[in-house]
């Protein structure tokens, strides 16, 4: 049967992101209390937790765009200090410049510094073509679905070749069935890229169904409550009694019979 | 509505076409009546100049461009001979489009300086308060006592006027920019403040600016005719020249020429922002 185990404090020779009691409070909120785990390099890591739990918040301080008031974040040993090409994010409305085309998206992170990269062209091609938009190439975001405008997210955020991938709630507002596909596709490109991902959800089915390890946020005040590791084969079969226990397991660790809410 | 059953497609096109057709008859309609009681009007009011016909202001019209008239080139100093009706328009021009062009770059600069700058909104916002509530016209006493009521004092006026409706749509459209789209560039490079501002705001703000650009089009006719009422050389000066010695019709032949001007301008502006933001 599957592993589960209470806090997570065995420490990895590959670990790639490094949390130590960190927090966060806002005015009278306190989103993250002390808040420690870590993430291995090339795992698939899912914070699953009711909304205002801070998961967004911890995604953020991980990506340098919100400073901590304690503790401290390391990624690759090295104090976080603000954002960085190291770490992409993936973000739950999309955040596409609506201006630009999805190639001018997807390109954006290449042109600064000013493309470094030998052909950022077929670079873009090939980036189109991971999560399967040809023939939109020159479609500006209005003209796209919320599916489509997660790839060029997607894309957008690989095209610097981060070693982080930080996703929030990235799937949210698509679709049970585009969902599923876009859940196929990013396993696939996570194992073409070997990429850590730090993936945040409220949905467990989700989690269960992408994560090496799933981290359980309790929301007021924003604490790990537990981790479970998911050692199920994938592509994982959501009806098979393997998955539905973990799945009942979680739910059970978040108190909630039933975690549909937003 | 279309009541063809061939083609979906084909109906939905002969539905829309026809809405077009029906439109632009009523419209024409419209003007239709407007001259007519405009007509009987003018034929039942005694003394004729106090209600020119839209026959006699229609030949005043023509009057325009049937004779020819020599203006002074401002900077350049040199003479030009043109029909009458371009000649005053292109006096307006001479300080309309200085004026307009000067003062919408100067509205935008700052309205972009203080959306994106805190502490300068801080120091100027009061300022701002301050000044921003005076007509464009009460500016007309310092433009005479400044630069004399020529084209500069009328391009100081227009200026003000450009400079403020500028500035609002410069300063809501950067102040609007989404914190997502800025906390998108920075995760994928983007560090500097002025990069933030070229790569995001700018582009973000876009739609607000050229509205506000748009607007001011329109404003800054208002105020260059009303410049031009105190004495500086134009359509606007024509306009009193005109009904100074009781030609009502050709006042009225150059308050359509500014109609007509001002609607080839906003139809231009129009087109040209509709290419800028095919992304909208």
């Amino acid at each position: 049967m599957a592993l589960s185990s209470g806090s997570s404090t065995d420490h990895d020779s590959r670990e790639k992101i490094t949390i130590q009691n960190v927090s966060r409070s806002y005015e009278s909120v306190q989103a993250l209390a002390d808040v420690s785990f870590s993430v291995a390099e090339g795992e698939f890591c899912c914070v699953v937790g009711p909304s205002g739990c801070g998961k967004t918040t911890l995604l953020r301080a991980i990506a340098g765009l919100d400073d901590p008031d304690g503790g401290s974040i390391l990624v690759g040993g090295d104090p976080v200090t603000g954002p960085g090409l190291d770490r992409g994010m993936v973000f739950q409305e999309y955040a596409l410049f609506p201006w630009r085309t999805v190639r001018g998206n997807i390109r954006f992170g290449l042109d600064r510094p000013a493309c470094d990269c030998p052909d950022c062209e077929a670079r873009v091609r090939e980036l189109i073509d991971l999560v399967g938009l040809e023939g939109f190439e020159d479609a500006y975001p209005k003209a796209l679905s919320g599916g489509m405008k997660q790839r060029v997210g997607i894309a957008r955020a690989l095209a610097v070749d981060p070693e982080i991938l930080l996703m929030d709630e990235p799937f949210g507002s698509v679709d049970t069935r585009t969902r599923d596909r876009l859940h196929a596709e990013l396993l696939d490109i996570w194992t073409q890229t070997g990429q850590t991902v730090v993936f945040v959800t409220h949905d467990i089915d989700e989690a269960v169904t992408l994560a090496d390890r799933v981290i359980v946020v309790d929301a007021d005040p924003g604490t790990v409550q537990s981790t479970f590791s998911i050692d199920l084969a994938r592509p994982r079969e959501r009806t098979a009694r393997d998955f539905v226990g973990h799945v009942a397991r979680i739910r059970t660790e978040l108190g909630r019979p039933d975690d549909t809410s937003h | 509505m279309s009541t063809r059953t061939d083609t979906s497609s084909n109906a939905v096109v002969a539905g829309s076409f026809e809405g077009d057709r029906r439109r632009y008859l009523r419209g024409l309609g419209g003007l239709l009546v407007f001259l007519l009681v405009w007509w009987v009007g003018a034929m039942t009011t005694q003394p004729s100049y106090l209600v020119p016909g839209p026959l006699d202001s229609g030949r005043a019209f023509i009057d325009l461009f049937a004779t020819s008239t020599a203006i002074v080139v401002p900077v350049l100093g040199s003479s030009l001979v043109l029909p009458t009706g371009f000649a005053h328009l292109a006096q307006t021009l001479f300080h309309y489009l200085p004026g307009l062009l000067l003062g919408a770059s100067c509205g935008i600069s700052l309205g972009l300086a203080m959306g994106w700058h805190g502490v300068l909104d801080d120091w100027l916002r009061p300022l701002v308060r301050v000044l921003r509530p005076i007509p464009p016209l009460a500016w007309v006493v310092f433009a005479i006592v400044w630069f004399g009521i020529h084209h500069t004092g009328a391009a100081f006026i227009v200026f003000v006027g450009a400079f403020w409706i500028n500035f609002y749509g410069a300063y809501g459209g950067v102040e609007g920019v989404s914190s997502e789209l800025t906390d998108a560039a920075s995760t994928l490079g983007v560090e500097r403040d002025l990069s933030m501002l070229k790569l995001v705001a700018l582009p973000s703000a876009a739609p607000q600016v050229l509205t506000g650009f748009r607007t001011s089009i329109g404003r800054c006719w208002m105020i260059v005719v009303g410049a031009e009422l105190f004495g500086a050389p134009g359509v606007g000066y024509e306009i009193i020249n005109a009904s100074n010695n009781l030609a009502m019709a050709t006042s009225v032949a150059y308050m359509v020429l500014i109609s007509l001007a001002f609607l080839c301008m906003d139809v231009g502006f129009r087109l040209l922002e509709r290419r800028i933001l095919t992304w909208r």
